[in-house]
């Protein structure tokens, strides 16, 4: 046995557990659920001036002041319309200086938490040049199609897209 | 001992050559280099119970610590006895400190040093050491002029009893639980200073001996075992036999006796500790603890030991602790981040009602029944919303409170005749604000009460009542509340001001400024009018720290003042940290709120009075002075159908002493709001102070005008 594959193993069995997965365009996503505190519908969100262009605004969640991300803007995906689908996922994520902040996320569709073994989680494969994705922390292959496991402290951590590249 | 001799002799020297330098600057009638002397004393004190001291520099420094617990209790000044016995006590420790090095005979002890006659220039029972005292302190309460501190006091020392007696458990088993000791110390410290601020001398006599054996035991001077661990835990018992009694005071069971719980012995059981860790701490003490016994220091220990010992109950203590349960039961205390989520809810309460009530389809129902429910919900949610609110709040009386007492020892310090005169205790502010209030508000009374009230001859002379009257009041006015600190004093001289600000190189030559603006000149960094600087005020780091507090709070200080006739400060400030009232104003599709205590004035300008700089600085002419424009919608880079300033409306905003104009759409009106953080991914942006949710339910972002004010690019940063 290699180090490398006992690293990937010990790194899968971190990952095995709940996860709740959305879909952004064609492709598929998955969030640890503890992470979640809750799904939204689309709801009226108070844009924010002179902030980068994926930060939406702030919207009102039961009197709680909260910040809401595009992830379609933040992964520089295709622009598409909202539709009846389109909704925010509201997470607890953790600062770089540790304090815990509570975020939206907008994202196309919500699809179901699945349970993920060891053996379904893949290291993510290393793209070379074209996308630094040291957020992406594993890819799942589930039900057929292929599920990017997001650490998501890590990807709102990050202010400017391009930090994304530059972060550790 | 010759050893540990040469191993003290250079901590001695270090020490007693600051003692020297301090002694150099101390003055007759003043109390310069009071505290630093005191703390040396501290120290040397310190030395003297860690180390083993010959016996005549022990009670030699025993001496000292007695004229210096004298000045404190007395006068606080030197006086010309003290100084010269002062630099006596000096002169001879040198010697004695040569000799030690030297290993040589230590002089002999002056008489004057000596404990029998340790008092020698004061009166006898000046020397306030109990273990020095026959006869155990007696404690009498003014429960009439402290009554709501001392309730106060004993709330706060229940919790810090309860500490104690926790952490006493654990260090049980754990002796070096660095955490558990820090705790109990913090506990008897802060024991200390509310009864020596409320001068309930035998508590904080007892209370600061325990704690330096707690600090000898935190700075592993000492090792805890179980009859130190028995000393701490009889000491809290004789704290709340204090607390207990007081408090049965408080609920007159008795007011006015005088209390008597014995502390001596226990003082004495604490020092012999300190004195001397290994020595076995019995009920009955060895009189020979000390290691070369004189005579006298033998009847010093003896009297601190033979008194009655502290569990023995004298027939004094006949208050029944039932009584102590009664008022300390009276409050909670809640985590502020619950009273926080609550407070947030009951916001959205009263949003959701006003939603539900002017829903089209209930409008369109004619049920009397609905309406009458209605009304009903529509009073309750508005009374919970005002109960809520008012969780936070408590009156300033504490606060104002403390004021006279400063005032009272300032006056008697300068030899002043001042009296202040409180108005609206019973106003009540936030309890953050309340807090942060206290230390501007010592600031501006000590100033008012230094500088402003002049001595009595110079006020007959010039026609006024040589009792100098300082007003110190408290008042809602619109939306906010309002604190006022007037003095009947000299007042500011203009002249002076523009001098001495030209001097210091903040104004100008030649520059023209207004009265307002002279007045100003004193919230300036190192501004500073006194004519001659006392250890009171007048170090010029004063004013500036005032007002960056009060603007820290959202809140802002004028000044007015009549040459001779005395200063007026006049503090606004919000009513809760959490509520701000805005003005609502939108901006092409959004909307935003400008705090109105920052908001001058709001105005259409026409095209006569706008001009430009190259094109690029706009101005506005606001009555002949000319401000800076700030297009909003350009500046946030948002789309809006207003462009032209005429057509829109310019807000004049100021922050410090800068304005600007800010370009809106239009003002929607005035609202009270609840300002939320916009939450830590977003704090970073400097022109929103915060969000706040409006009636609609959506998000409205709070301006920090204090940036856009400061801003440097009035042009959309390129994102």
């Amino acid at each position: 046995m290699t180090t490398a594959t006992l690293e990937t193993s010990s790194l899968a069995q971190q990952l095995a557990g709940k996860h709740l997965t959305f879909v952004l365009g064609r492709e598929h996503y998955g969030l640890p659920v503890l992470k979640v505190r809750e799904i939204i519908r689309l709801c009226e969100i108070t844009p924010v001036p002179q902030m980068p262009d994926y930060i939406k605004g702030v919207l009102n969640l039961r009197g709680k002041i909260i910040p809401v991300a595009d992830l379609r803007v933040k992964f520089r995906l295709s622009r598409i319309e909202n539709t009846d689908l389109t909704c925010i996922v509201v997470v607890q994520v953790t600062l770089p200086d540790n304090t815990k902040t509570m975020m939206g996320l907008i994202v196309d569709a919500v699809e179901e938490v699945v349970t993920l073994t060891a053996a379904e989680i893949e290291p993510t494969p290393d793209f070379g040049a074209a996308l630094h994705a040291d957020y992406i922390l594993g890819m799942a292959k589930v039900k057929g199609s292929v599920k990017a496991l997001l650490d998501i402290d890590r990807v709102v951590a990050a202010v400017h897209p391009d930090d994304l590249e530059f972060s550790k | 001992m010759p050893n540990s001799n040469v191993q003290i002799a250079p901590q001695f020297r270090e020490l007693l050559g600051r003692f020297c330098l301090e002694l150099a600057v101390v003055e007759a009638g003043k109390d310069h280099g009071l505290l630093p002397i005191n703390s040396f004393v501290i120290e040397i004190t310190d030395l003297c119970a860690s180390a083993a001291v010959p016996e005549p520099l022990r009670v030699a420094t025993t001496a000292l610590r007695g004229w210096i617990d004298h000045l404190f209790d007395t006068t606080a000044v030197f006086d010309e006895a003290t100084i010269a016995l002062l630099s006596r006590w000096h002169e001879w420790m040198e010697t004695a400190i040569t000799a030690l090095e030297r290993g040589s005979a230590l002089p002999a002890l002056p008489s004057e040093f000596g404990p029998a006659v340790a008092a020698a220039p004061e009166k006898a029972d000046a020397v306030p050491a109990p273990a020095a005292d026959e006869t155990e302190p007696v404690l009498v309460v003014n429960v009439g002029a402290d009554g709501e501190l001392l309730a106060e006091f004993i709330n706060e020392s229940q919790e810090h009893l309860t500490n104690i007696e926790n952490g006493v458990l654990v260090l049980e088993d754990d002796p070096a639980n660095a955490d558990t000791l820090n705790t109990i110390f913090r506990a008897f410290h802060t024991f200390k200073g509310g009864s020596g601020f409320l001068n309930l001398l035998p508590i904080q006599a007892l209370a600061h001996e325990l704690e330096s054996l707690l600090d000898a035991a935190r700075q592993h001077k000492l090792a805890i075992s179980s009859p130190i661990i028995d000393v701490i835990l009889e000491g809290g018992d004789v704290l709340k036999q204090f607390t207990t009694q007081i408090l049965a005071q408080l609920n007159s069971h008795g007011a006015g006796q005088p209390i008597l719980v014995p502390t001596s012995a226990l003082i004495a059981r604490v020092r012999a500790i300190l004195a001397d860790p290994a020595a076995p701490v019995a009920a009955v003490p060895k009189a020979d603890a000390a290691p070369e016994p004189a005579p006298a220091t033998h009847d010093d220990f003896a009297a601190g030991f033979t008194v009655v010992p502290a569990h023995e109950k004298p027939a004094a203590e006949t208050a029944k602790p039932a009584a102590a349960g009664a008022s300390a039961a009276g409050f909670v205390k809640v985590d502020t981040n619950k009273l926080d989520a609550l407070i947030d809810l009951v916001g959205e309460l009263v949003i959701s009602e006003s939603m539900v009530v002017q829903d089209p389809e209930l409008l369109k129902s004619a049920s009397r029944n609905l309406a009458r429910n209605l009304g009903q919900l529509r009073r309750i949610t508005s009374e919970l919303q005002r109960t809520a609110m008012s969780l936070r709040m408590v009156p300033i009386k504490a606060t104002f409170q403390k004021m006279n007492r400063l005032v009272r020892d300032l006056a008697a310090k300068q030899g002043k005749q001042v009296q202040l005169v409180l108005g609206g205790e019973d106003t009540e502010l936030d309890r953050n604000i309340v807090e942060e209030l206290s230390d501007p508000l010592v600031h501006m009374i000590r100033n008012a009460a230094d500088h402003g009230v002049e001595a009595p001859a110079a006020r007959i002379a010039k026609g006024k009542p040589g009792l100098g009257t300082i007003h110190l009041r408290a008042f809602h006015r619109g939306g906010n509340i309002v604190i006022q600190i007037q003095d009947d004093g000299n007042g500011l001289a203009k002249e002076k001001l523009l001098a001495k600000a030209q001097d210091k190189g903040l104004v100008k030559p030649g520059q023209t400024l207004s009265d307002k603006e002279i007045y100003d000149l004193i919230f300036a960094p190192g501004f500073s009018t006194a004519e001659k600087v006392t250890d009171i005020s007048g170090r010029g780091v004063g004013m500036d720290v005032v007002r960056r507090n009060i603007e820290k709070l959202r809140g802002k200080v004028d000044i007015d003042t009549v040459l001779g006739g005395g200063t007026t400060f006049t503090i606004y400030l919000p009513l809760t940290l959490a509520i701000i009232d805005g003005m609502i104003v939108s901006v092409g599709s959004e909307r935003y709120i400008i705090p109105t205590l920052t908001v001058r004035e709001s105005f259409r300008p026409r095209a006569e009075m706008l001009s430009t700089v190259h094109e690029r600085g706009e101005m506005v002419n606001v009555r002949g002075k000319l401000c800076p424009l700030l297009r909003l919608h350009q500046y946030f880079d948002q789309a809006s159908k207003i462009t032209e300033p005429t057509d829109g409306i310019v807000v004049v905003v100021e922050s410090g002493n800068q304005t600007r104009c800010l370009l809106v759409d239009e003002l929607i009106g005035k609202q009270e709001v609840v300002i939320k953080s916009l939450g830590g991914a977003l704090k970073k942006n400097p022109s929103l102070a915060g969000g706040a949710v409006l009636g609609d339910g959506r998000v409205g972002l709070i301006l920090n005008v204090d940036a856009l004010v400061k801003l440097q690019h009035t042009l959309p940063l390129a994102a």
